[in-house]
């Protein structure tokens, strides 16, 4: 197994929570608590590296461990602490929310500026694209009864404007709804390939070295973790 | 899917019993699960709904009790006793239990016959909130109290820690609890001369040992707005700065004015974007889905926050307050809610909420030496690996081993541990949220009574409590797997595994903490744990000391070159190749680490005397008893 540490950050309720609770549980509330400092969640997957190497066909499982962060400007002090070593960051924004996609821009910059590693993945996230599907009557009838939040909105950010800023920056880039779950399983496969892709060769390196029994024993990529207590965290 | 099955189902329940027609008046003024309003007072306030400004119960109450809530009685019809017993709403067996008067001098009051008188008349008097029909009065069943899914404050009772049942095996206890610690404290009230009339005491006894250990006990969950109020001072400080909250509505009504688009102003929108994000599992702060009209507590709430923020631009909003006035809006009225939480965000918790959140890194700098001096067996678990320092330092020279050993000693207030990552969001939130409803709001009564050290100790209670937890992680820095870390580029891998691991632990166990009691009766209560010698003016002391070597490492960090960043006052510094900064930072660290805090030292004869003073307490008891 593989664990990778991620970091989500964006502004103040884009849903960061939302994106995750998604990934890790499944499951989506209109109305979430607004986080404060930080949550810890761990979720699991498995990606099917295709490296044309016949040796290593064999599915890779990854563990994420995910810091999700508070949006609001004044928690950007602490942020350093979340970031430190993380291999991937989603920096998310709200595709009605016009705002939202500068202080994604901020979020970038930092990383590039503050982390300092090229092999730091970052991941560009408009979120809520189910607020700006078609056919609004139906969906506005339907839905909107039952939560006090749910509307449909115009959409503020166009996908062309944030795909460009993502090439440029050199950036994964992705548009999802957490409501709905489109796109989110997604992205983390992505992220995963990815980071397996730039570790291979450490990966293999040490697969090697373990192999020789040069390390005393010490690393054993098969064994699992012993399971957690956490009951929010469903390792598959 | 459980989450949404059970919104799903709240808001059924809601469309039969439309809370403003079925129980307009029909509430105490004074209960915990109905925060009262004076909506009508201030100006900021326009409601679209003309009922809800022509109907009795906005003043009386709020309106929309929610349909789960347990029997409330209404004070005005009965004496102290019955509303006692229709509060909680469940069967109140005869027998006595005496847990919660273990080491308890209370007990000498000779109270236990009237105790027996406290069996619940068949016949008190209750509005069965489960039921339109029961709305006049009827005996609220056992059953009744668990088929709800939501707690007398309007929380839900279940939840990704607690199951259903777990919660009501609980509560069958607690609730019984909760009656005897109110006949207790009518008791105290009436022997102070202050005796409870109508179930609102506004004033209490002063303070003396026996009121910190009731108050440790748990305030009655009805009196605990006056009570809070009372002991943080709060009148004191509303005498002092009357008129201004109203001022501060009209305020905001002209900023509102003057820029209808409330994004253009920073604060304003935070606010917006986090009313709803606000409890939303509690039934007060949602609106009913038969129309999109906002409760009258989430009105309250923003006008709560928005006039914080004019009132110290210093703060502003900070995300966290939402839950803090939003918790006291559950207990007091509106006015009496924004200077409580004006108190709470100065004279507390000073500097926590502030835009640079230093008073955050102050107080989480505070709490690691305190689990380092009093609990140093959870330190272990907690404290910063030096395994990276060493690593990344390939070339180990004698001066930098003594810089390292000396970064160690102080260090961690600078760089604080990852842990409180997690720990920063209990100062900040007043533990709302991070442990379960009923143990957050004994927390508040002590914080209220004994000022903030509290807040240390219960975290160092609950940071003792876990140690069971931490124990079955696996030992640091001796990892089975890869953890593709930069740290892990440089070697030392599996320290950041074995520390997510910790974090699940510090992050859950405390929303295991249902029972209130279990912190104070493993913990606080027991004499034999250090961490009960820390008192306020340790904490204030600690404090100034952090404040003071963070200060420094800053200032040392800007003079070797580094930017004040933390991120980059790493190890880095220290491994500089230019002699000269090796030499500066042995200096530095030097200076730095002479500077160690020292604790009060207790006594070897406090011990001693309190466990003599223990046997005098038992022999007194044992002799009434006999008499």
């Amino acid at each position: 197994m593989l664990q990778f540490k991620l970091v989500l950050l964006g502004d103040s309720s884009v849903g960061k929570s939302s994106i995750v609770h998604r990934f890790v549980k499944d499951t989506f509330d209109e109305l979430r608590e607004s986080t404060i400092g930080a949550a810890f969640l761990s979720q699991s997957i498995t990606i099917h590296p295709h490296d044309g190497n016949e040796a290593n066909a064999k599915d890779v499982v990854i563990k994420f461990e995910i810091w999700d962060t508070a949006g609001q400007e004044r928690y950007k002090s602490l942020a350093p602490m979340y970031y430190r070593n993380a291999n991937a960051a989603l920096v998310v924004y709200d595709i009605t929310q016009e705002d939202s996609l500068q202080k994604a821009r901020n979020w970038v910059d930092e990383l590039k500026n503050k982390v300092g590693d090229d092999d730091l993945v970052i991941y560009l996230l408009g979120n809520k694209v189910d607020l700006c599907l078609g056919t609004p009557d139906a969906e506005i009838g339907q839905e909107s009864n039952e939560d006090g939040d749910d509307e449909q909105r115009v959409r503020a950010i166009s996908t062309e404007e944030a795909k460009q800023y993502a090439q440029e920056q050199g950036l994964l880039f992705r548009e999802v709804s957490a409501k709905t779950g489109e796109g989110v399983k997604d992205i983390f496969r992505e992220i995963g390939e990815k980071l397996y892709d730039l570790k291979r060769d450490e990966i293999l390196s040490k697969q090697n070295r373990q192999i020789n029994g040069g390390n005393n024993g010490q690393v054993d990529i098969h064994l699992q973790r012993p399971s957690t207590n956490d009951p929010t965290s469903c390792c598959s | 899917m459980q989450n949404d099955q059970q919104r799903l189902s709240l808001h059924n329940r809601a469309v039969l019993t439309h809370p403003y027609k079925r129980l307009g008046g029909a509430f105490p003024v004074k209960s915990p699960s109905v925060p009262n309003f004076h909506d009508r007072v201030y100006p900021g306030h326009s409601s679209s709904d003309p009922a809800l400004v022509n109907d009795d119960s906005i003043l009386s109450g709020h309106p929309t009790a929610e349909p789960s809530c347990l029997g409330q009685a209404s004070p005005s019809e009965h004496d102290g006793n019955l509303s006692v017993i229709d509060l909680y709403g469940d069967e109140v067996e005869s027998q006595r239990v005496d847990d919660d008067d273990d080491d308890d001098d209370e007990d000498q009051d000779g109270t236990h016959s009237d105790d027996l008188d406290l069996v619940p008349g068949e016949g008190g008097h209750h509005v069965e909130l489960d039921d339109v029909t029961a709305a006049t009065s009827k005996s609220a069943s056992a059953d009744g109290v668990n088929n709800t899914h939501f707690d007398r404050y309007g929380f839900k009772k279940q939840n990704n820690y607690i199951s259903k049942s777990e919660y009501d095996s609980w509560w069958g206890d607690y609730s019984q609890y909760c009656v005897r610690r109110k006949h207790k404290w009518q008791l105290l009230l009436e022997k102070s001369g202050l005796p409870v009339t109508d179930d609102s005491p506004a004033r209490f006894p002063s303070k003396s040992e026996r009121l910190k250990r009731y108050v440790r006990k748990g305030i009655p969950a009805e009196w605990r707005g006056n009570a809070w109020w009372h002991f943080a001072r709060g009148q004191e400080k509303l005498n002092k700065n009357k008129g201004i909250y109203s001022q501060l509505l009209q305020k905001m009504k002209q900023i509102k004015k003057q820029n209808p688009n409330e994004k253009q102003v920073q604060d304003l929108d935070i606010i917006e974007r986090d009313l709803n994000r606000t409890f939303p599992d509690n039934v007060h702060f949602q609106s009913a889905s038969y129309n999109k009209e906002e409760p009258p507590i989430i009105k309250s709430l923003r006008r709560v926050l928005v006039a914080f923020s004019l009132y110290n631009p210093k703060i502003g909003y900070c995300q966290s307050m939402n839950f803090l006035a939003g918790l006291l809006l559950l207990f007091l009225d509106e006015e009496r809610a924004f200077w409580m939480l004006v108190i709470i965000t100065s004279r507390y918790l000073p500097g926590v909420h502030n835009i640079n959140l230093e008073g955050v890194n102050i107080d989480q700098g505070v709490l690691m030496l305190c689990v380092k001096e009093y609990i140093p067996e959870v330190w272990s678990y907690i404290k910063p690996s030096i395994d990276h320092h060493q690593q990344n330092n390939k070339t180990f020279s004698p001066s930098n081993n003594k810089v390292l050993f000396n970064m160690q000693k102080n260090e961690f207030l600078y760089r604080l541990p990852p842990i409180t990552l997690c720990t920063a969001s209990w100062f900040m939130s007043c533990f709302v949220g991070i442990v379960p409803i009923e143990t957050t709001l004994r927390i508040w009564d002590c914080l209220f009574y004994e000022e903030s050290h509290f807040l240390f100790k219960t975290s160092l209670a609950v940071l003792k409590l876990s140690e069971h937890e931490l124990s079955k992680t696996k030992p640091r820095s001796n990892s089975l797997n890869y953890s593709w870390t930069s740290n892990q580029r440089n070697g030392s891998m599996g320290q950041e595994d074995s520390d997510m691991e910790i974090f699940q632990v510090i992050q859950t166990f405390p929303k295991t903490l249902l029972n209130p009691n279990e912190i104070f009766e493993k913990i606080i209560f027991k004499r034999r744990f250090n961490l009960n010698r820390l008192d306020q003016d340790e904490i204030d002391r600690c404090r100034k000391f952090v404040a003071a070597q963070r200060l420094k490492f800053k200032t040392y960090g800007e003079l070797l070159g580094s930017t004040a960043s933390e991120a980059e006052l790493t190890s880095a510094n220290v491994n500089t190749d230019a002699k000269g900064t090796h030499i500066t930072s042995d200096a530095v660290n030097e200076a730095l680490s002479s500077e160690v805090y020292g604790f009060k030292k207790s006594l070897a004869g406090v011990h001693w005397n309190n466990s003599i003073k223990e046997k005098v307490k038992q022999m007194r008891k044992k002799k009434d008893r006999n008499d």
